[in-house]
């Protein structure tokens, strides 16, 4: 009563292999595919079109246009952090300067303390 | 015409040379590609490419091997560059479809018939070509070369510059390797 079921099952494997055997076999004795019609015609068509062959990679999808862009990119971005790391440490030193400094240093930018260039006092008189 | 006359031909530029060469070759090409591409059209793609090949690098052919044998190494060639160049394209649009770009499904390659395969056998060899598709390159090519194009372990080993016993190793794991294919598709 126990052999039942391995019995099944070496039916099962044999029928696998018997199967499997059949797929491999089933190019033996093959003919051969042979090219379409007026193929001759077609390829001087091509030649004289010089095309390029289907297979030719797009420029996009080349290794040295991607590695290009990729290197591109990272200076782009490392040129950005940089630059705003300067740009944050010069508004720091700014602001780490009295009130006092930055108003003085602009009144001399624009000449406010100098008392012999009042400009702009037309009741002066020369 | 023979070979070294058809040479001579192809080398001076004679157009009579380079019909006679298509005519001669054209079935071996189409039917070495056809077996690796697995497309009729691509096929034939790939058998007007080595034509053109031959027709502007015959100057650099030093006729170390036979003429066919030079050929039958770059339709191999060809064949496997645009099964690559078919990958990346698949890989490309799995890409798209990740970025939310293009709907439309992947494209997958439908079960190949081969035009040469008798009609009670379709299905199996449907099957079979499908685990062939599987297999990696160089197993690929040789299966091919020996079943389709009926070529000699020492003919495969000349179109793939290697040795015989190199080509039997490759042979012998192609079939260990579509049996295991086979047994997990009919699992």
């Amino acid at each position: 009563m126990n052999r039942l079921p391995v019995k099944n099952d070496v039916n099962m494997n044999n029928n696998r292999n018997k199967k499997i055997e059949e797929i491999l076999g089933s190019l033996d004795g093959v003919q051969k595919a042979t090219v379409p019609d007026f193929f001759y015609t077609r390829l001087k068509a091509k030649m004289e079109k010089g095309l390029e062959p289907a297979t030719k990679k797009h420029w996009v999808l080349r290794p040295a246009f991607a590695i290009t862009a990729l290197v591109m990119v990272l200076v782009v971005n490392a040129f950005v952090i940089f630059r705003g790391d300067a740009t944050s440490k010069t508004k720091n030193n700014i602001a780490s300067g009295t009130e006092s400094e930055i108003l003085q240093s602009i009144a001399s930018e624009y000449r406010l303390n100098d008392n012999n260039s009042s400009v702009y006092d037309l009741t002066q008189d020369k | 015409m023979n070979e070294n006359e058809l040479i001579q031909g192809l080398k001076s530029g004679d157009e009579a040379s380079f019909k006679y060469l298509v005519e001669n070759y054209k079935d071996r090409i189409f039917n070495t590609a056809i077996g690796i591409v697995q497309n009729a059209e691509d096929a034939e793609d790939v058998a007007q490419e080595v034509f053109i090949q031959v027709y502007r690098s015959i100057h650099s052919f030093k006729g170390e091997s036979k003429l066919s044998t030079w050929m039958y190494r770059i339709a191999t060639t060809r064949s496997l560059d645009l099964l690559r160049s078919r990958k990346s394209k698949k890989r490309f649009g799995f890409m798209q479809r990740l970025f939310g770009e293009g709907n439309e499904p992947l494209y997958e390659i439908p079960d190949f018939n081969h035009p040469g395969v008798a009609m009670d056998r379709k299905e199996t060899a449907a099957k079979l070509f499908k685990a062939i598709a599987q297999l990696p390159e160089n197993q690929k090519a040789a299966f091919t070369l020996h079943k389709l194009e009926d070529l000699s372990y020492q003919e495969i080993s000349e179109v793939m510059q290697t040795s015989v016993p190199a080509v039997e190793s490759l042979m012998h794991r192609a079939k260990q390797n579509l049996k295991k294919i086979l047994e997990k598709e009919t699992d």
